[in-house]
């Protein structure tokens, strides 16, 4: 039913990358994350699957702390990047944002061309002393987003032009490009059709060679495409979360079976 | 159970005609509906069309005369027996002669233009020629002289305005009949501008000091012109951007994009709205309290017309960018905050030259509404007839006493002689002139850098 081949294949064990403990979300009154602990693994590609509203966007969001931006969110619990923890007083949410880039649900290239789009991140954090030094960085950048080669003769046109597809992995680009450690992918493919995706896709595999990806996504197929971890979220609780190989195959939760066999969702 | 499933859940009776071809009469009523609505919808345009037009031509009607002046070619002789009765030529001697000393000179040289054409003039005296020019033409002639000494003794041409009545003559305002009980002018006069008018010497033309000239007194009003009232306007206008332009887009920026969500910035909020209502009067008489009374600015001075209409604005501007902020999707937010951009990062690259052209559209909308209001500048001092110099320099521009365009035109408007009325109108056409132009920036502005995303 599903294509785990790819899971099956490439699990591994890594290093902890990001380690959640008893992690609570609150909108307001609302209990929006229900004690989750989660580790991400380095150089891995984790999906976070669930029907809609169940959370695993938020708890995304609580990984780079974008929440932040929202006045009625309350967080509790710990998160650790590399051992530190993110919420702590003296995390400038700016340099965390350095450090774990997010790719958006919706394309959202800045109206500007697609040279600045890539070269803004390493603009403001300083990451070239040249122009030289930054057309290195647009170009890599670029070139991880697999997209350079369509881009190369115009980068100085407005990167709102290009086609969804397009759009989508320039954003990626974009967040590759200050060097991040940690990849935020919240449903990068939704807006997409089958071959952008699966262009996407693509990428995002390779992507796993040097960061650590955590994708949101309500296509099941798509997890067991690209992931090698699969956390299943409902009701703002992590219900499962294993190897997606098993998760797919073998659920240990009786919810995990009905969502992926379609009953719930 | 069987009966109950056979009558209650069978296929739906069809009510309805079967044929697309035939409208069932619900069909009918609704599409009757919707035509009646169209028909009051034009209607409704129609009415406000016809308004306008009828507004617009009005304007155009009465305010085109007021552009229109009647000048006389005049040759007048400098004698130097009445200018400079020593002969020394010297500046201060020349300048003790007031104008009561020229009006002889001119009473003479209209008398002179009239025999030259050869009209069999009533008059016997100079004097009775005088209600045929303007009042100031002693005093034009007497700056000339004072300017250029040397061509006293000489006889020099002059374009002299003619009086009001003899203008009003030529263009219909002042007719035989209705200066029958008129003490300034008889129909003598009246005869003697029609011949004058026949020769040429007497001529209506376009009137560029109607455009660059000071209000005058009462009983001048060939005289009068907008162009001080202009230069007021427009150094409020500077107050008014320099000022409201900052201070808005500031606050909304910050009301916006960094303050918390609660019960004070609600307050704010609200209030920010309720201010945009205000009738501007009431600005006026704070400005007349704070401005003047409590912080001794000059009265009349643009400074403090430009710093009430200053308050009068910002509402207009913080609502605007405030729109046009909220008008930013909040993916580019995220997209920068997602790059690791800070807050202000984020505002300044990214939210701010997106929402710009909201932002200038609003301001030069509430420019626009500040450029056209009148009574908070009349609860200051900055009354029309206040406007009969020139500013000496650019500080002076701000504090020196001075009117605004609407000002001026509604002291125009209400003085007396109907010569001021065709004035008034002329002063709209040139307000509106200015109002349109920035509703034209305003609109190129959005058009030009309106952005998609």
């Amino acid at each position: 039913m599903f294509d785990t081949e790819r899971a099956k294949r490439d699990v591994g064990m890594n290093d902890i990358k990001v380690a959640a403990r008893n992690v609570q979300v609150y909108y307001g009154d609302n209990h929006a994350i229900k004690d989750v602990d989660v580790d991400i693994e380095d150089k891995t590609v984790t999906a976070f699957i669930g029907p809609s509203g169940c959370g695993k966007s938020t708890f995304l969001r609580c990984l780079n702390r974008m929440n932040d931006t929202i006045d009625v969110a309350r967080i509790e619990g710990e998160i650790r990047l590399d051992g530190e923890d993110i919420y702590d007083a003296k995390v400038d949410p700016v340099q965390l944002r350095a450090k774990v880039g997010m790719v958006f649900q919706k394309p959202n290239p800045f109206p500007k061309s697609i040279y600045d789009n890539v070269a803004y991140g390493p603009r403001i954090h300083g990451l070239a002393k040249t122009k030289a030094d930054l057309d290195v960085i647009v170009e890599k950048s670029l070139r991880r987003g697999a997209i350079w080669d369509e881009v190369k003769d115009r980068l100085s046109e407005p990167g709102t032009g290009l086609s969804g597809g397009q759009q989508q992995r320039l954003c990626i680009a974009r967040a590759v490009a200050t060097e991040p450690e940690v990849l935020l992918m919240d449903e990068p493919c939704s807006a997409l059709d089958p071959i952008a995706t699966s262009q996407v896709e693509d990428l995002i595999d390779e992507l796993r060679t040097n960061y650590s990806v955590v994708i949101v996504t309500h296509s099941m197929q798509q997890a067991a495409r690209v992931s090698q971890k699969t956390a299943f979220f409902h009701l703002g609780n992590l219900v499962e979360f294993g190897e997606t190989g098993q998760i797919f195959t073998n659920p240990q939760d009786p919810r995990t079976e009905s969502y992926i066999s379609g009953r719930i969702g | 159970m069987t009966d109950m499933t056979a009558s209650g859940a069978s296929a739906p009776v069809r009510k309805h005609a079967t044929s697309l071809l035939a409208q069932d009469a619900r069909t009918k009523r609704r599409n009757a509906a919707e035509t009646r609505f169209k028909i009051y919808g034009l209607i409704a345009v129609g009415i406000g069309l016809t308004f306008l037009a009828v507004l617009l031509s009005s304007i155009v009607y009465n305010g085109v005369r007021g552009f229109q002046q009647t000048f006389v070619t005049l040759e007048v002789e400098l004698l130097a027996a009445k200018l400079d009765k020593k002969g020394e030529r010297n500046i201060d001697d020349i300048k003790k002669v007031s104008t009561f000393g020229y009006a002889p000179l001119i009473d003479t040289a209209m008398q002179n233009a009239v025999a030259k054409i050869g009209y069999d003039s009533p008059f016997e005296k100079a004097k009775e020629y005088r209600p045929l020019l303007s009042a100031s033409v002693p005093a034009q002639v007497r700056n000339y002289v004072i300017a250029n000494p040397d061509m006293i003794g000489e006889t020099v041409e002059f374009r002299v305005l003619a009086a009001s009545r003899v203008d009003g003559y030529l263009k219909g305002r002042v007719t035989r009949d209705s200066i029958a009980r008129d003490k300034n002018i008889d129909a003598a006069h009246l005869d003697i501008t029609d011949a004058l008018h026949d020769e040429g010497v007497l001529k209506k033309t376009f009137n560029w000091d109607f455009v660059t000239g000071a209000d005058a007194s009462e009983s001048r009003a060939e005289q009068a012109g907008i162009g001080v009232s202009m230069i007021g306007s427009f150094f409020m206008m500077l107050v008014v951007l320099g000022l409201s332009l900052p201070i808005g887009v500031a606050a909304s920026i910050y009301l916006e994009e960094f303050a918390p969500q609660n019960r004070f910035t609600d307050l704010i909020e609200v209030n920010i709205s309720n201010l945009a209502a205000v009738p501007s009067i009431v600005f006026g008489i704070l400005g007349l309290a704070m401005f003047i009374q409590f912080a001794h600015l000059p009265q009349s001075a643009p400074l403090v017309g430009g710093l009430v209409l200053t308050l009068m604005t910002l509402p207009t501007i913080i609502i605007s960018t405030r729109a046009s902020l909220k008008a930013v999707p909040p993916s580019i937010r995220d997209a920068a905050l997602g790059v690791g951009a800070s807050k202000m990062q984020t505002v300044f690259h990214h939210v701010l030259p997106l929402a710009a052209p909201g932002i200038l559209t609003g301001t030069i909308i509430g420019l626009a509404q500040a450029l056209g209001e009148t009574a908070p500048l009349l609860l200051i001092g900055m009354v029309g007839f206040i406007a009969s110099n020139y500013p000496e320099g650019l500080v002076d521009g701000f504090v020196s006493p001075n009117s605004a365009m609407p000002a001026q035109i509604f002291e125009w408007a209400k003085r007396a002689d109907p010569a001021y009325y065709e004035r008034a109108w002329a002063g709209i056409i040139i307000l509106l002139l200015f109002l349109v132009t920035m509703n034209a920036i305003a609109i190129i502005l959005r058009r030009r850098f309106e952005r998609r995303w």
